[in-house]
């Protein structure tokens, strides 16, 4: 295997020196590993906004950090790309980065997008929630229920009030469970997931059950609107900038006022470059959207209602993580929960609130399935292991980590998108008889490379401790 | 917390005061620590040494013990066919599957770790043994199919057990996503349509089917049964009185009498309750081939990890596994077999499962998923512990014939499925509960 070994072997006098040349060459990797490790490390651990002068620089301290195993959003969009161009090839006539494609899986995606970022809140402090699927789809047949004309007839938003709240007292009782007894989160909410399954058929009306929503009522239309719906191509200019208008000022002025204030803040290029990036995704986004989806007799075109939706839940997600106590609070339970024990937070109170709240979140995604699904609730349509396995599966190659402490709301959005386009991706495939199947193998090991991906990465970082 | 804030003074009298409550707790703690056949010389010491023990939290098969009663007792009183012999036999038909995945389960519980998918490794399994015995496919005697198919489930086990032991990936991660794509092999291997094994004509089929629905004989049974119990009783008053010979410490002689005659207490009432005609026309009747079957597994698996060094190994990872590693046991190799033995005993039970459920389809894989729910809680409920390092094979056992005997059951009083697994995800976490609050109780473990 090594040549420098197999050599000397066979030739007696040729032993010593190339025994030196082996602990020379030794010595200078030691040497090398000691001008690389020691200075990269510190380097990889402080985010490059902290030591970035201009653009070149941010740049090359990122490049450090993804070296040093932090690679935070890259492996997502590299997957991104990959699938990308792999299913444009492979699927029939090229069809997969049709537009009418693209809006589907966007669509698709914002279920699994809401649902990672639901995952993402328990994930964060090192605990996980296997019932997220089950939940979330009982939390959609309550909302469907409750506009149910004839039936209860609640106005549309008092109905998903309804069920995100119940779905955040169901997520309470698990965390509770969990927290307060110490029984590990997989076990109480694997539980879940069967005890919420059951209730969920239950609920349904028995296994042939479903729900329907009536779109010629207007307040049930709003709901199945939720997906289905669109507004105008005009409507989603002025959306988008008004959007960017605002995300951009606030970016910009945050990193003024620091500026002023003698904080540690980013280039100005650093900011505008990402403000132009958001502009352009955006851009993107509705010119795909905006193109006629329909047929020639009835044009369908324009954002969905959904995307802004997502946005706005991300939106509100990334400001509770990353400029809230309660968000500060589960980083630090899921960096090590002694040290935020001892800090004064109050683990069992955090824990049971981040159950509650990713169950909430989960049940909003439950009701985006519903109108995804043309507004039919059905055990065919609802299948709640396949959607926590894709849910967890979305965050964690979204770059969330299964040990706590690590991930953004922006992970569950990247990694919901990558898992909707893979799974649209296959049916998009003429496979026959191996549709079935795959619809379990693709999601198990697209979880495992996500894992894998994840330990291997921690394992780069060298805070891995675990024997 | 307290003492930070606290003046200094204070601390050496509160950390006296700790000491002597410690010193307090530890006499009581060595009574709940020490094994009663260990202490005790007579058969009212024993009963007095295992009640503190009891107390002290370490409470081994009491729960179960009571848990079966109050389902009998409570099921019973619902609807009078539950104890009659032929729900009984049919309890112990359908509980055999769930002892199997326990005892598979308790494999990887007793590291700490979990495998999650032990339901679709026998619903695999199932499948592959179905396929091979095909008259019109494969063709192949049904000794070589079985053979092939545990191997296959070895692999399996070894496959997930070198990316949790090797990589350290999370095992209920490694197994999750392990049973999804267990579950698309599975219906590939079916192919699309349903396998069945339940043609007579065809010798290797039949063996097959009569693995789960044959029965040995009433004669045949009596003296299976004279058997087992004349060596297993043979085997503990040897092991016992050569104990006492070196002069090593061994429970009292009572004692060992009084557990080989409630093992033959226990085997007469099988037999004698299996032995009763159990059809509407014609006869059936003695003891079905499971029963054996589950008895060599659990015997074997007992043997392997009471009594050789790699099952000492296995209770010191689960124990501590940075002190196991420093005493020189290779973490890795443990975990991998570990995995490989969980998947086997969970390919036994496919084969099981093939046999019991005659033809196998695609819905039937997928309701194999949910098996691995209540092996877990059959493992949890039996007494083993989900952190690792406590639990016994007849755990599983035990555990498994509550499970059988809440389905069943809630079957019988016309409960539909989906009310079912509500029922069995409580049942699972009021286990999980006991076993976490029963771990609090125990001092040292807390």
């Amino acid at each position: 295997m090594d040549p420098d070994q197999e050599t000397p072997a066979t030739a007696d006098p040729g032993q010593p020196p190339s025994e030196t040349a082996h602990a020379r060459r030794r010595q200078t990797e030691a040497e090398a590993v000691a001008l690389v490790a020691a200075p990269d490390m510190s380097v990889a651990d402080v985010p490059p906004e902290l030591l970035a002068q201009s653009l070149g620089q941010y740049l090359r301290a990122s490049w450090l950090r993804i070296r040093g195993g932090d690679s935070g959003v890259m492996p997502v969009l590299l997957a991104m790309v990959v699938v990308a161009v792999v299913f444009q090839i492979i699927t029939p006539e090229h069809s997969f980065l049709r537009p009418s494609n693209l809006v589907y899986i966007f669509g698709l995606s914002t279920v699994y997008m809401v649902l990672a970022i639901a995952e993402t809140i328990v994930l964060l402090i090192a605990e996980i929630d296997l019932s997220v699927g089950a939940v979330a789809l009982i939390g959609g047949v309550i909302a469907f229920k409750l506009v149910q004309q004839p039936g209860a007839g609640w106005p549309w938003w008092a109905a998903i009030i309804a069920a995100l709240v119940s779905c955040g007292v169901f997520g309470a009782l698990q965390g509770t469970l969990s927290a307060r007894l110490k029984i590990p989160s997989f076990i109480v909410t694997l539980a879940g997931f069967l005890l919420f399954s059951g209730i969920l058929i239950v609920a349904l009306g028995g296994a042939d059950g479903s729900v329907n929503l009536n779109t010629s009522d207007s307040n049930q239309a709003v709901i199945y609107d939720l997906v289905q719906g669109t507004i105008t191509p005009v409507a989603s200019w002025i959306l988008l900038v008004v959007a960017v208008g605002i995300f951009g000022t606030a970016l910009w002025l945050r990193a003024a006022s620091r500026r002023r204030q003698g904080l540690v803040a980013p280039p100005k290029s650093v900011t505008a470059v990402r403000i132009v990036l958001v502009a352009l995704v955006g851009a993107a986004v509705v010119v795909v959207c905006n193109v006629n989806r329909g047929t020639s007799l009835k044009a369908v075109q324009g954002l969905p209602w959904v995307i802004p939706i997502v946005i706005v839940v991300a939106g509100i997600w990334t400001l509770v993580l990353e400029r809230t106590r309660f968000g500060r609070y589960l980083y630090a339970i899921g960096g090590n929960p002694e040290a935020a024990r001892r800090a004064g937070v109050s683990l069992a109170g955090m824990r049971t609130w981040a159950f509650a709240l990713c169950a909430a979140t989960a049940g909003l995604g439950g009701i985006l399935l519903g109108s995804f699904f043309y507004g039919e609730y059905s055990t065919n349509t609802a299948d709640p292991g396949q959607l926590v396995l894709y849910t967890v599966a979305a965050a964690v190659i979204g770059g969330v980590s299964l040990f706590g402490g690590r991930g953004k709301a922006l992970h569950g959005v990247l990694g919901g998108l990558l898992i909707g386009g893979i799974a649209y991706g296959v049916s998009l495939l003429n496979l026959g008889s191996l549709s079935t199947p795959l619809q379990y193998i693709l999601p198990g090991a697209v979880l495992l490379a996500a894992v894998l991906i994840d330990v291997l990465s921690r394992r780069g970082a060298g805070s891995v401790t675990r024997v | 917390m307290s003492e930070v804030t606290a003046d200094s003074s204070e601390t050496p009298a509160g950390a006296t005061e700790a000491t002597m409550v410690a010193d307090l707790t530890a006499a009581d703690e060595a009574v709940a620590d020490v094994p009663p056949e260990l202490v005790a010389q007579s058969l009212g010491q024993y009963l007095r040494a295992s009640w503190a023990r009891v107390r002290g939290g370490n409470s081994g098969v009491l729960p179960v013990v009571l848990a079966i009663v109050v389902v009998a007792v409570s099921f019973q009183i619902a609807n009078s066919k539950f104890l009659s012999p032929q729900n009984l036999v049919n309890l112990f038909e359908q509980s055999s599957i769930y002892m199997l995945l326990a005892i598979a389960e308790i494999f990887a519980l007793l590291l700490g770790e979990i495998d999650l998918s032990v339901g679709l490794v026998m619903g695999l399994a199932s499948v592959v043994v179905a396929e091979l015995v095909q008259p019109s496919g494969a063709n192949w005697p049904w000794w070589a199919a079985i053979i092939v198919t545990l191997l296959a489930s070895c692999a399996v086990g070894a496959l997930q057990g070198l990316l949790v032991a090797r990589l350290r990936m999370p095992s209920f991660i490694v197994t999750l996503g392990g049973l999804l794509i267990l579950e698309g092999v599975a219906i590939i291997v079916l192919g699309g349509s349903l396998v069945g094994i339940g043609t007579s004509q065809y010798k290797n089929e039949l063996v097959l089917y009569n693995i789960f629905w044959g029965s040995l004989n009433p004669v045949v049974s009596w003296i299976l049964l004279a058997v087992v119990v004349g060596a297993t009783g043979a085997g503990f008053w040897l092991r016992d009185a050569r104990k006492r010979r070196h002069g090593l410490e061994a429970p009292p002689r009572s004692l060992t009498a009084a557990k080989i005659v409630l093992m033959a207490v226990a085997g007469i009432g099988i037999v004698v309750i299996c032995n009763v005609n159990r059809a509407h026309v014609g006869t059936i009747e003695g003891v079905p081939y499971i029963i054996p079957i589950v008895l060599v597994v659990l015997g074997a698996s007992t043997l392997l990890l009471q009594r050789t060094r790699f099952g000492r190994y296995v209770y010191a990872i689960g124990g501590n596994p940075e002190a196991a590693r420093r005493a020189g046991v290779s973490l890795p190799a443990i975990r991998i077999w570990c995995f490989v033995l969980s998947a086997l005993i969970s390919g036994i039970a496919g084969v099981l499962f093939a046999s019991w459920q005659v033809s196998l389809t695609t819905n039937i894989i997928k309701a194999a998923n949910s098996y691995v729910l209540l092996a877990v809680a059959a493992a949890v409920i039996g007494g083993t512990s989900l952190f690792g390092g406590r639990g016994k094979t007849i755990h599983g056992v035990l555990g498994g014939l509550v499970i059988g005997g809440i389905y069943n059951g809630l079957y019988l009083l016309g409960v539909s499925s989906q009310w079912i697994d509500v029922v069995v995800a409580v049942v699972l976490l009021a286990a999980a509960a006991i076993d976490v609050l029963s771990r609090r109780g125990a001092p040292r473990q807390a």
